[in-house]
């Protein structure tokens, strides 16, 4: 039975590199200089498996029958390459492998969970790890705010922390801390979605297996809710999230050019016409 | 007996932020439905539509209330163990 459950969820092993530097917050103390071996072998894990995957499917990529696995990959894509194509940029195809990229590991890592993997305490659900999600969701933000001084400047970059700008100047002052709150808390929020869900669904099956062992009549129920909260949580809890993950990630590429769309509005009512850019396209009504 | 009462508070403090998630939860649910249904009632074709949008809508409410439970799990844990 324990291996169908997870090992007991908690703290993290702490592997230190420069002895046991930390900060401490409230109760929680962040270790800053060390790693924590679980989630370095486990995510390791999905990576190998991620890049299996992909070159599996690239080596044998045929363009007139295509294979089940190529076709959903190529879903994938086509459904990451047209969202950046609305919601970004038509030029901005470089944030296509990006977010494709952390969309299929997320989704692997994910799945993985599936397995029991309780056999060795160092393989654990990748995600379910606050280190794992964050240094993610901070290479997003990092190349979000790179992606953000290329497209609008250095000036307009900073323009942009007055965001509604049709506010007068005063009202726009008083948005400055907001918008640079919202900046910091993107990374944050964007890794506690995933490793809430992630660990709290490692935590859900370690409760159950508890219920389990508790009276040998709960036994018959507690294996029901089991493989159904497993079913659950892997498969939709977990490709949701990676979904989300993905679709945020290109979100917040498309709020990086917020004030150059707003620019060109504005110099499209004063007369002067761009020919190389697109104006918005115009929603259109059906009955 | 400092132990006891630190864990007590940790608890009521968990206990506390579930009610409070799963009431946020439940409501954000709801109006994501009834949006949806308003949606779909009001133009049946773009059923399909909605339906995506409406589940990326959910995984957005409920992955509030999962961080509840997964933060409310660290502090008492870390509470129980950290307070002597």
């Amino acid at each position: 039975m324990m291996y169908l459950a997870e090992a007991a969820p908690g703290s993290h092993p702490l592997t230190p590199v420069c002895g046991d530097q930390s900060v401490s917050l409230l109760v929680l103390r962040f270790y800053y200089c060390g790693f924590t071996l679980d989630t370095l072998a486990s995510s390791s894990i999905a990576i190998l498996v991620t890049m299996a995957i992909a070159f599996f499917v690239a080596s044998r990529l045929r363009s007139g029958q295509p294979g089940k696995l190529q076709m959903v990959l190529e879903l994938l894509l086509g459904y990451v390459r047209s969202l950046v194509r609305e919601s970004v940029a038509e030029d901005a195809t470089f944030i296509v492998p990006i977010a494709a990229t952390i969309g299929l590991y997320i989704l692997v890592a994910n799945w993985l969970e599936f397995f029991p993997l309780a056999f060795s305490t160092y393989v654990r659900a990748a995600n379910a790890d606050l280190n794992q999600t964050l240094a993610m969701a901070l290479v997003v933000i990092l190349i979000v705010q790179w992606y953000s001084i290329r497209a609008l400047g250095f000036g307009g970059y900073l323009r942009r922390f007055t965001k509604p700008f049709e506010l007068p100047i005063w009202a726009r002052a008083l948005f400055v801390p907001l918008n640079i709150l919202e900046e910091i808390i993107k990374p944050i929020t964007l890794s506690l979605r995933l490793f809430g869900n992630i660990f709290a669904g490692v935590l859900m099956v370690y409760l159950l297996s508890l219920w389990f062992q508790a009276a040998i009549y709960w036994a018959p129920l507690s294996v029901v809710a089991l493989v159904a909260w497993k079913f659950f949580d892997v498969f939709f809890v977990g490709s949701l999230q990676a979904f989300i993950f993905m679709l945020l990630t290109v979100m917040y590429f498309g709020a990086a050019r917020e004030g150059l769309e707003e620019e060109l509005h504005a110099a499209h009512a004063s007369g002067s016409h761009h020919a190389d850019r697109t104006p918005a396209p115009t929603t259109t009504t059906s009955n | 007996m400092n132990h006891a009462i630190a864990v007590a508070g940790a608890l009521i403090g968990a206990g506390l932020a579930l009610g409070g998630g799963a009431i946020g939860a439940a409501i954000g649910d709801g109006l994501g439905g009834s949006a949806t249904i308003q949606g779909v009632s009001r133009q049946p074709e773009a059923q399909g539509r909605l339906m995506a949008l409406f589940g990326i809508v959910i995984g957005l409410v409920e992955a509030m209330y999962f961080i509840n439970l997964g933060l409310g799990f660290y502090f008492i844990t870390s509470v129980a163990s950290g307070v002597q």
